[in-house]
């Protein structure tokens, strides 16, 4: 499945687009009152394809996460879904338009229950797409496939951290989302539980969904990515296959390489 | 030309005065990061004081007033400080806003006990009035000192925070009151100080500024709240901008009041400043979406469909009942019961479920009043009840369109403006000074209402039968909706929800309610007027929402009726409790600091009663792993489900 490494570095400085991308951002800065988190990115997630994202903390890869879903207005630069320039909708129109993610800093619906929480994304789907699968059913099987079952009645605020976790990923699957992005969806999981986690990943692009991933897990990431984007300082600094880019100088020297206490570890 | 200069001259002092309050709420918000809604509250009591001293106990005016502004504000400052701010250090916006709501109605009430507002009190102003000429103006030597001890305090304040280590540590705090203690700082020693201060500041504010308005203690206390608009203007932050708008302020006020004919025009004058606050409010940048929760804990559970019909019927049924011993008074005083927990069912739903906060409810259900007398007439056709929720949804709609982005502190302050303006000078614009509109009680075919006892036993079916709806709106697909926005309005954009929309409803349908409960609240005494529907009324509502818990209909049914039967109580409470503001404010700085209140308090002893009894739950462990390696939690289960976990 994975595509030629010449085909990934997009020249930099044109508007040409990945033509298989389901999501593509291009040039996008975001300065915080003066501090550059993003510096003209530019990368792209493919249909059917895990595309990795990785990089030290602080590298912006939630920033462009936010840039993505409309959370946060980009400096400078275009977001592109397909042929679409969304650029200028707001969050819940691009989620209508099939993208759906998970959240580092926890953002669960603490007072409702597992369930419930499931449930209300797949109701908020029912009102704005013309699929009207029963939310329950929707819910119910979703509830099984992140494997969260045996939770189903809790509260989500009383839950560990990794299984809030997993609540958060079967509340965006419940929006059959065509693009979904993962922000460390695996910390505080377990060895078994990020192996099935994996496995669950692969399953889904089997529907062509595009995933997304932010990692720090970096065993996780070799095994499922058709290709990793290197963020570092705000900018990419490499593109490739799990295998050029663990072999990559550059990747090596500002990430892989470097002892994780330097650069503060996986958070 | 001289008009225009004695007006510049007032205005500019109106100013100095608003600049002065701006001042100490910017200070307190600064190194404490607490809003305080008392500040004004603070000054009215500080004006009253100085009365005592020097009017009322003949003291000279230069002692009692170092007695007041230099002794008593600082040690009350220190007071309330040590017993209610300090404990609030980090708490979530809406605890420092019931807390602080809750000092100022206490201090309203503490005044209303001390100097009874039936007799007329007259505070002088300084050297007797006397003035000087200054061309054609006579500018007296009271205004001259509130301009100087204005510019003198500014002055101060600048050198304090720019030059002395304190000052600067002092403006560290707010930032970061954790570094500050680390690098040797004393942050509770800095926020004691800032008390003292802006009590003083605050004291010498009301002092001057009575014998310019009145010495009254509620108009005392609101027209300090227009102080608040400046310090808004400041973003609560930039003490020189506060003061250019404070300035501004006073002198917008005044000139309007001066060359304005008409009698509306001049009443646009007192709400000029709440106007501006709202304004600057919807101007104001707002954050970014994120979570941010008005209740915080745990609510507890929602009672299912068969729970909440039974306990409506025994509602209603309990209400026929006692209604068959009751006299004439006592029948009205529980119809009124049953209008104010409606008012409070519909912060239920606002609040509780949705956490957005609203102090002008009172001005949608006066709304509905007079909707209801208008449209209803004299024979209470059902067309009025109609327009009274009518009337009442479009005003939330409208003022829920630029209030949607606002949150917490901002969202509280603009619906306390918007009551504010219909207050002063809408509802006193409808009525007529003095003046009252007659409301007649719905007239439904086939069913006799007009008796007090049938009457109230309306009143306790409307509200049974909007609770039952509530609670089946929380437990259907819109109410889990409305619980996710207010848990993470974030998540929600990201899944497809129009946030706003969902708001704007609720909103609409709350102020709705309402204006339903108008109807009701009207037809209890069959006759409103514009105190009716004051706007502190609207605050004492968001307060005993909370007492009574502002998330079980049981709740806010207990916090309603608290405050109703208050006058069934009031013969047999000691003098220095017989005030409802008083207790109001004791209680909501006490059982409100729980957003479940006392209702969620019942809630925990009946499921306390339920687990002691063994009925339907143990507790269970699953394996699981947490980001501390832990292997297991614990879970209650019941039947079969697991419930809840800790771990
Ligand atoms: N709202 C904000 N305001 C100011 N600075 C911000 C904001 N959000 C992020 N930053 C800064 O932008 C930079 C990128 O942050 P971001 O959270 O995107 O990194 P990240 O790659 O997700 O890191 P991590 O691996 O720790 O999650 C950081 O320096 C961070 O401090
Ligand atoms: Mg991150």
């Amino acid at each position: 499945m994975s595509a030629p490494a010449t085909e990934f570095a997009a020249p930099a400085g044109t508007e040409r687009r990945d033509p298989h991308a389901v999501v593509e951002v291009v040039d996008v800065s975001v300065n915080f009152g003066g501090i550059a988190a993003l510096t003209d990115v530019r990368l792209s997630a493919r249909e059917g394809q895990i595309t990795g994202l990785i990089g030290p903390n602080g590298a912006g890869k939630t920033t462009l996460f936010n840039v993505i879903t409309g959370l946060q207005e980009p400096t400078h630069g275009r977001v592109w879904f397909g042929d679409r320039d969304v650029s200028g909708l707001p969050p819940y129109k691009r989620a209508r338009r099939g993208v759906a993610r998970t959240f580092q800093r926890l953002e669960v619906f603490g007072s409702l229950t597992v369930f419930e929480n499931v449930l209300a994304a797949a109701e908020f789907r029912r009102s704005w797409s013309n699929d009207d699968t029963p939310a329950r059913t929707v819910a119910a099987e979703i509830i099984r496939r992140v494997g969260l079952s045996v939770v189903a009645d809790a509260r989500v605020d009383s839950l560990p951290t990794g299984l809030a976790r997993l609540v958060e990923l079967g509340r965006a699957l419940a929006t059959r989302p065509r693009l979904l992005l993962l922000d460390e969806v695996g910390s505080g999981l377990s060895h078994e539980e990020t192996e099935a986690l994996g496995d669950l990943m692969v399953d889904l692009t089997r529907d062509g969904t595009a995933i997304l991933l932010v990692e720090h897990d970096v065993e996780l990431v070799m095994r499922v990515c058709d290709r990793i984007f290197v963020l570092d300082f705000g900018r990419i600094i490499a593109t490739g296959t799990p295998a050029q880019v663990q072999k990559d100088p550059a990747v090596q020297a500002a990430y892989l390489g470097a002892a994780p206490e330097s650069r503060g570890g996986p958070s | 030309m001289a008009i225009f200069l004695s007006f510049t001259v007032i205005g500019l002092v109106a100013g100095c005065v608003y600049a002065l309050i701006a001042t100490g709420l910017v200070v307190t918000y600064n190194t404490t990061g607490i809003f305080n809604f008392a500040h004004g509250a603070i000054a009215m009591v500080g004006a009253y004081a100085f009365w005592q001293f020097w009017q009322g106990w003949g003291w000279p005016a230069p002692l009692a007033l170092v007695m007041v502004v230099l002794v008593l504000a600082p040690l009350f400052g220190l007071f309330i400080e040590r017993l209610l701010m300090r404990p609030l250090r980090g708490a979530p916006v809406d605890l420092t806003l019931v807390v602080t709501l809750g000092l100022l109605l206490f201090l309203v009430g503490l005044a209303q006990i001390i100097w009874d507002p039936s007799e007329v009190r007259n505070l002088p102003s300084f050297f007797n009035g006397d003035g000087k000429r200054i061309g054609y103006v006579l500018v007296t030597y009271h205004e001259v000192v509130a301009v100087a001890a204005t510019v003198a305090i500014a002055i101060a304040l600048r050198l304090l925070f720019n030059t002395t280590r304190t000052g600067i540590a002092m403006r560290a705090v707010v930032d970061n009151a954790d570094l500050l203690a680390m690098a040797g700082g004393r942050p509770i020693r800095i926020q004691q100080l800032s008390w003292m201060l802006s009590s003083s500041i605050a004291a010498l504010a009301g002092i001057l500024l009575a014998p310019i308005a009145r010495l009254d203690i509620l108009l005392l206390t609101l027209l300090v709240v227009d102080g608040y608009a400046a310090a808004i203007i400041g973003r609560l932050r930039n003490l020189p901008l506060a003061v250019a708008g404070a300035m501004a302020i006073g002198l917008g006020q005044f000139y309007i009041s001066g060359y304005a004919n008409a009698d509306w025009v001049k009443r646009v004058q007192y709400v000029i400043p709440m106007v501006v606050l709202f304004a600057v409010l919807i101007l104001l940048p707002q954050d970014r979406l994120r979570t941010a929760s008005f209740t915080g804990a745990v609510a507890p559970r929602v009672a299912g469909l068969k729970a909440s019909l039974v306990w409506g019927l025994v509602l209603v049924a309990g209400t026929m009942l006692v209604s068959t011993g009751l006299s004439g008074p006592n029948l009205r005083t529980a119809a009124n019961g049953f209008a104010l927990a409606l008012v409070l069912l519909s912060l239920l739903l606002l609040t509780g479920y949705g956490g957005m906060v609203s102090i002008c409810q009172l001005t949608f259900v006066g709304l509905g009043s007079i909707a209801m007398g208008k449209v209803g007439g004299d024979g209470g056709s059902l067309l009025g009840v109609l327009a009274a929720i009518g009337l009442a949804a479009g005003a939330g709609f409208l003022l829920a369109l630029p209030t949607l982005k606002m949150r917490g502190l901002y969202l509280a302050l603009a619906t306390f403006a918007f009551a504010a303006v219909f207050d002063q000078a809408v509802f006193t614009q409808i009525f007529g000074t003095g003046g009252n509109q007659t409301v007649a009680r719905p007239n439904i075919p086939g069913i006799p209402t007009g008796s007090d006892q049938a009457f109230l036993v309306l009143c306790s079916v409307v509200f049974a039968a909007a609770a039952i709806g509530v609670l089946a709106f929380r437990r259907g697909s819109l109410g889990r909706r409305l619980v996710a926005v207010n848990d993470s309005p974030a998540a929600c954009a990201t899944l497809g929800v129009n946030v706003n929309r969902t708001k704007l409803v609720v909103f609409t349908a709350s102020a709705a309610m309402c204006g339903l409960a108008g109807v009701l609240y009207g037809g209890v005494t069959k006759q409103v007027d514009a105190n009716s529907f004051a706007a502190l009324l609207s605050l004492v509502a968001l307060l005993l929402a909370r007492i009574g818990g502002i998330n079980t209909a049981t709740g806010v049914l207990l916090g309603a009726f608290t405050f109703a039967l208050f006058p069934t109580f009031l013969p047999h409470l000691p003098d220095f409790l017989s005030n409802q503001f008083l207790l109001t404010g004791i209680a909501a700085v006490s059982v409100g600091r729980d957003p479940n209140g006392l209702g969620g308090r019942i809630a925990q002893g009946a499921e306390k009663l339920r687990e002691l009894l063994g009925l339907d739950r143990k507790l269970v462990s699953v394996p699981v792993s947490s980001d501390d390696g832990t292997a297991a939690a614990v879970f209650l289960e019941e039947e079969g489900r697991l419930v809840s976990a800790g771990h």
